[in-house]
């Protein structure tokens, strides 16, 4: 293991146990009992095919976004828009898949997905041309965007294309939606888990790759790391950030695939309910490794997943607090420990 | 022709008027952090935090003075958790603020379910007291009267005289514009980093404050990117406090304008209307002169 694979692992580690301790903090003082609260959670998550089905169907969305957000993350790109990618995203990819539905299957759905991918990458190519030409940080421009698009969506859904007192599309064909697992294994009966999740962990190898292994992501991540001294090896940080920003927004509108391919079969108003930014907690709790982005995808599923269960203990809304706790936990954490460690592994 | 009668009004001017008070304030608390070299993206989570601590505290006291004060000490606390991440620590600026304005949206939601059964929002809570003699003027009187406004007014000409002219300001300047220099010139440049985000803290929350007085509620999700665009307003007057009063005018002027073809019902689609304020945003960033040329230090730990 590499130096700077045991810091991150360490942080990790450290990060995590703080978060649960402050949260048993907070259960306490509001007079309920962690060990309750925390059990009830696990419990309902891995005691039952449907529990860990359940947790694995809510952790799909949150790694595609994250994988987005890591390309994003290590070229230095802040992108907190993922949650307007993924709208605008998911909403033209319902639609040409409504629209086109007289294809065959193996056209009408590559093309639906593809659609998808390139209107989140058009969402980010936005903020990505202002930052460049203007230098205004992306933070307030993908925040913009986000009110921007999801008020635009909801224009065109409402007016033209939702089913009367709904704020959802029309359901796509039947032969287009994924097979479930449960199809399959009995293991998994009732759950909605399905091959998108395969798909999934497919993108967070492929970005494993490309981030590591391979010229461009290694260009990225120089960009990241020194954006002036990434010119004097001859790159142009300019021409690449637009890149990857079109890249990882992208990516992470595919996440909407999980709803409308593999559960409901259409395009719902806000379906995605903070995920774009739930995505960025676990893409810093990863340190940005898309291979880390799985592992804290599924922790963040038993969130979303076994929150619904300690409702009646707590409210559910612990999960946003948990979620902001990972995050500054990991940044300050991982900032001490590469200080006081650096040293000792030599790196 | 409704719509026309309405902004010529003096009803519109006063409302264009007041609404300036959090974009001024949200801009030039992120103006004080970030002409000393901080940049502090968490104005939006600062805003959110007061404006709920406010309206909590006034709901269970009823007592404004003591509600404003609880606000403000818990944004003092909060920003020198924001310092230790940003100076002392020196953990990316901008990674932080989003960090602190998620933790921020997170412990508000779930203590809004705690505290009140709602995802929405608190009870209804009682106007803060306006100055008494100011109040009776004709018109004017929710304007000079309200104590939070006077002083966002003050904080124009105070700002510019703080920055410029006084030992604070210049030497609050050097760490955000060459630390360096100013530390050999014996200036504790981290002090004045951390003081500078103190007050980034401490105007965020008179401006969240006189959001929830304003609604004489919180509810979730109600400072709606006011922060950020505060933020954006700063960039747009160019890190000067009469420049980015000017910029906050204009913000204001298209909020008054919103709330105006709201409610005169011209037919026009209500998501257009809704979206203006952030549209504006977006188009004036794209389409103002120049590169923006922040404090040369701003956002580089030091």
């Amino acid at each position: 293991m590499t130096p700077k694979a045991k810091i991150n692992l360490i942080s990790i580690s450290i990060s995590l146990i703080i978060t649960v301790a402050l949260t048993s903090i907070l259960i306490i003082v509001i007079g309920k009992s962690p060990v309750e609260v925390f059990g009830k959670l696990f419990l309902e998550s891995f005691s039952s095919g449907y529990g860990i089905g359940q947790v694995l169907f809510k952790a799909t969305p949150l790694i595609i976004t994250a994988c987005g957000l890591a390309f994003c993350f290590h070229a230095s790109i802040f992108n907190i828009g993922a949650e307007g990618q993924i709208n605008a995203g998911s909403f033209v990819m319902a639609l040409v898949a409504i629209k086109l539905a007289f294809l065959p299957v193996f056209l009408s759905l590559p093309l639906s997905i593809l659609a998808g991918f390139l209107t989140g990458g058009i969402v980010g190519y936005i903020p990505a041309i202002i930052k460049i030409k203007k230098g205004v940080s992306e933070v307030i421009t993908t925040i913009m965007l986000n009110f921007i698009i999801m008020a635009l969506v909801n224009y065109f859904l409402l007016n033209f294309m939702a089913v009367k007192s709904t704020m959802r599309t029309e359901k796509i064909s039947d032969d287009m939606m994924f097979l479930k697992f449960a199809n399959w294994f009995e293991f998994f009966h009732g759950s909605s888990l399905n091959i998108v999740f395969v798909f999934a962990l497919i993108i967070a190898a492929l970005s494993y790759f490309i981030i590591y292994k391979t010229k461009f992501g290694y260009d990225i991540r120089a960009v990241g790391f020194n954006k002036v001294a990434s010119e004097y090896i001859g790159l142009e940080p300019s021409n690449l950030i637009i890149k990857v920003f079109f890249l990882g927004a992208g990516i992470a509108a595919l996440a909407g695939m999980n709803f409308i391919f593999g559960y409901k079969g259409y395009y719902e108003y806000n379906f995605t309910n903070n995920l774009g930014f739930t995505a960025i907690a676990v893409t810093l709790l990863a340190k940005n490794n898309p291979v880390g982005i799985v592992f804290s995808a599924i922790l963040f599923g038993v969130l979303d997943y076994g929150g619904l269960a300690i409702n009646e203990l707590i409210p559910k809304e612990i999960m946003f607090v948990v979620q902001g706790l990972v995050i500054l936990s990991i940044l300050s954490v991982n900032s001490i420990v590469e200080r006081k460690l650096k040293g000792r592994f030599g790196s | 022709m409704n719509l026309v009668n309405t902004l010529i009004s003096a009803a519109f001017l006063v409302s264009v008027l007041r609404g300036i008070t959090p974009y001024f304030l949200g801009a030039s608390a992120a103006n004080f952090s970030e002409r000393g070299g901080v940049i502090n993206i968490a104005i939006e989570g600062f805003m959110t935090l007061a404006a709920f601590t406010f309206a909590v505290t006034m709901s269970f006291t009823g007592n404004a003075a003591l509600s404003i004060f609880t606000a403000l000490f818990i944004n003092v606390a909060f920003s020198l958790l924001y310092s230790v991440f940003t100076v002392k620590l020196k953990i990316d600026q901008i990674v932080t603020g989003v960090g602190f304005n998620l933790f921020i949206e997170g412990i508000t939601k779930f203590l809004l379910m705690y505290f009140f059964h709602s995802s929405s929002n608190t009870e209804r809570i009682e106007d803060i007291p306006l100055i008494p003699g100011l109040k009776s003027i004709p018109l004017f009187g929710e304007f000079f009267g309200d104590s939070i406004i006077l002083f966002a007014y003050l904080l124009m000409p105070l700002s510019f005289f703080i920055l410029n002219r006084t030992r604070f300001g210049l030497r609050l300047r050097s760490a955000g514009e060459n630390p360096k220099a100013g530390e050999s010139l014996g200036i504790k440049i981290r002090s004045y980093r951390v003081y500078g985000i103190m007050i980034s803290g401490l105007l965020s929350a008179l401006a969240g404050i006189w959001l929830a007085g304003e609604q004489n509620s919180y509810s979730d999700f109600m400072i709606a990117g006011r922060g950020y665009i505060a933020i954006a307003a700063m960039i747009i007057g160019k890190w000067k406090p009469v420049n980015i009063f000017i910029a906050c005018l204009m913000f204001a002027f298209f909020e008054a304008l919103q709330i105006a073809i709201q409610t005169s019902g011209t037919g026009f689609p209500t998501q257009f209307i809704q979206m203006l304020p952030y549209l504006i945003t977006v188009l004036v960033l794209i389409g103002f002169i120049g590169k923006t040329k922040p404090p040369a230090a701003d956002g580089v730990p030091y």
